[in-house]
């Protein structure tokens, strides 16, 4: 009663009823006994999956080594991902580069998810993504190392601040974005897997799956930063950017995530995990506990949901390793230090 | 690249996509330098023609056709040569420059902040720079960019108006520079952490400092140097080339590495065009 009470004061702050959120087309939580998962990739079995609870596996993953492809196969097969004929859009998180340092999603872990969804028949996958702060994506790419463990990176790659855009009008309307330009590969996209770093964030608390999203809103339009998130509300804006693309899949590298002053100028933290599932609220939600961070109060997970108990551990199935085997708590800044999980 | 190879890759509508795909205002302008040093003229005249057929009623330039938004490419279309794009079309991207500022230094802004109890500094409102879109902050790249077109319109006709805007714009910018020299994307401290910078923001503020002597300028150059040795990027060479020539800085035969990959149409572009500057046909100044 009180998560829901807070779901209404907290839409009320916002200038919306909860029935104003349900009416802009949100994915309802499982408490509404709605899907809450993509509709238009099935899962392998066409089973009807209106009554269950969301579902993120927690795989224990000590390092990047050649065990990755076996394990990023098994992930798609686990969450029943059927990609035969479709298009695949790989969104690493890839932000600058700086040796000794765990800004972006590892190369070798993206270059695993392209031979997954290869060999789960997609038609199509590319890998795409479009930084905030600088302009030159794949001489970044290059530094990171996309293409020397990537063969053909540049052929597979597309820089989404310079990818030809479409206008959109976002479902919910937390953000001050009335209409917004993005760019087709992701638009285009059948299924969207949006390929994060597990880290803290130095405005938002946490940057994981949902706010990897940025990195498809083209600098090309917005420029480098895309500041207009920022004024348009960088919380509402990651809930609204959420609900622009039905279909994700979310994968979060937290082998050696960040801690203290991200996104980037933070410290590399071992957490020997990877997160995965079709709900990127949930995953975002399960990641947050592993950081021993509390979601409900990252704002826009509280937005994302109707009903924040949705965001409960209970109302998520997980599988694989267990929260309390694998959370180890990421250092904060002190003006986070209040989102500490009690 | 080639030119011919540049001409080849023009839309059929007379634009340059980045890499692929649609037109976009940005390497459409850097294309037709790059052809206009070398004195083509038809591909040159196509470019223009598909500028001023998106050209917008408030008279600023979108990022690409179909985007309803006037924004920092103004600038671009500004400094191009008056007589490439039209005298009216050039008047329109000026005066649409002279009336754009970050939101921060806005009246509205600034008292909507002073009532809420969080005043803002007062170099906010005499040190204007410019956003990258409307209703957003001011930032090192689209400030660099409206002050080279406003200083070569201030070279073309002399404005004190004008002058007054790029002096404060150079206030910006020297605040905004980075620990230990340089500049990044305009944030050298986020949350009072100190941030570094990086190679093509320093070589674009150089330029857009060019005659100014200040120790945030000298530590730029320093920086620009250091950066000139080490840097593998086409976009970030080609802005230290341009930087550094703006203060006499850029080492004598410098020569861009052979293992840089230009991949982009700006990258192709740029490179002909600084090139043809250092060979002393300019077209960012005088």
């Amino acid at each position: 009663m009180m998560a829901a009470a807070g779901a209404a004061a907290l839409a009320a702050c916002k200038g919306h009823s909860p029935e104003t959120v349900a009416r802009a087309g949100h994915p309802a939580g499982p408490t509404d006994g709605k899907d809450r998962q993509p509709s238009s990739i099935p899962d392998g079995n066409n089973r009807p999956a209106a009554v269950q609870l969301p579902r993120v596996s927690i795989l224990s993953v000590p390092a990047y080594t050649q065990d990755l492809y076996d394990i990023a196969r098994r992930m798609v097969a686990d969450h029943q991902l059927d990609v035969r004929g479709r298009t695949v859009v790989l969104k690493p998180n890839l932000v600058e580069f700086e040796p000794d340092s765990s800004i972006n999603t590892h190369p070798l872990l993206v270059h695993a998810a392209y031979e997954a969804f290869r060999a789960a028949g997609a038609a199509t996958v590319r890998i795409a993504e479009g930084p905030g702060h600088r302009r030159i994506t794949l001489d970044l790419a290059d530094a990171a190392g996309y293409f020397r463990t990537i063969p053909r990176f540049e052929d597979l790659f597309v820089d989404l601040n310079l990818d030809d855009v479409t206008r959109v009008w976002p479902k919910s309307e937390f953000s001050a974005m009335e209409k917004l330009y993005l760019p087709n590969t992701a638009l285009g996209a059948d299924l969207l897997v949006s390929m994060a770093k597990m880290k803290t964030h130095h405005w938002v608390g946490a940057t994981l799956s949902m706010k990897n999203l940025f990195g498809t809103v083209p600098g090309g339009v917005y420029g480098w930063p895309k500041n207009m998130l920022h004024w348009s509300g960088i919380t509402e804006c990651i809930a609204d950017l959420h609900t622009v693309y039905p279909n994700q899949f979310a994968i979060v590298d937290g082998i050696v995530g960040m801690e203290g002053n991200g996104p980037i100028q933070g410290t590399p933290k071992h957490a020997g995990v990877l997160v995965a599932g079709r709900d990127p609220v949930a995953v975002d939600a399960t990641c947050c506990r592993i950081m021993k961070i509390d979601p409900l109060r990252i704002g826009y997970l509280r937005l994302a949901t109707i009903n924040p108990a949705v965001l409960a551990e209970e109302n998520i199935e997980q599988t694989g390793e267990k929260i309390a085997t694998v959370a180890t708590p990421f250092n904060l800044i002190p003006e986070f230090s209040g989102i500490r999980l009690g | 690249m080639s030119i011919e190879n540049l001409i080849s890759k023009q839309n059929r509508d007379g634009g340059w996509a980045y890499v692929r795909g649609g037109s976009w205002t940005e390497p459409t302008i850097y294309a037709m330098l790059a052809l206009s040093s070398a004195g083509e003229s038809i591909a040159v005249r196509r470019g223009a023609d598909w500028l001023r057929s998106i050209a917008r009623p408030d008279g600023g330039w979108p990022p690409r056709a179909g985007v309803d938004e006037s924004t920092w490419v103004t600038a671009l279309v500004g400094l191009l040569p008056p007589e490439t794009i039209g005298e009216a079309f050039h008047r329109k991207a000026i005066d649409w420059l002279m009336d754009t500022t970050g939101e921060e230094s806005s009246a509205i802004y600034r008292l909507r902040q002073w009532l809420l109890g969080n005043p803002t500094p007062a170099s906010d409102r005499d040190y204007p720079g410019w956003p990258w879109i409307p209703g957003t902050a001011g930032w090192v790249g689209p400030t660099s960019f409206a002050i080279l077109a406003l200083e070569k319109e201030d070279h073309r006709r002399a404005s004190r108006k004008v002058r007054h805007r790029i002096e404060g714009a150079r206030q910006f910018l020297l605040r905004r520079t980075c620990e230990g020299g340089g500049w990044n994307h305009g944030s050298s401290r986020p949350l009072g952490y100190p941030s570094r910078a990086y190679p093509e923001t320093t070589g674009l503020a150089l330029a857009a400092l060019r005659g100014v002597r200040s120790p945030e300028v000298s530590q730029g150059i320093a920086m620009a140097k250091g950066f000139l040795a080490d840097c593998r990027s086409a976009d970030a060479l080609n802005w230290l080339r341009l930087g550094l020539r703006a203060h006499g800085e850029l080492p004598p035969g410098f020569c861009t590495p052979t293992d840089v990959e230009y991949r982009t149409t700006q990258d192709q572009s740029l490179d002909l065009v600084m090139t043809a500057g250092e060979q002393g046909q300019e077209y960012f100044w005088g």
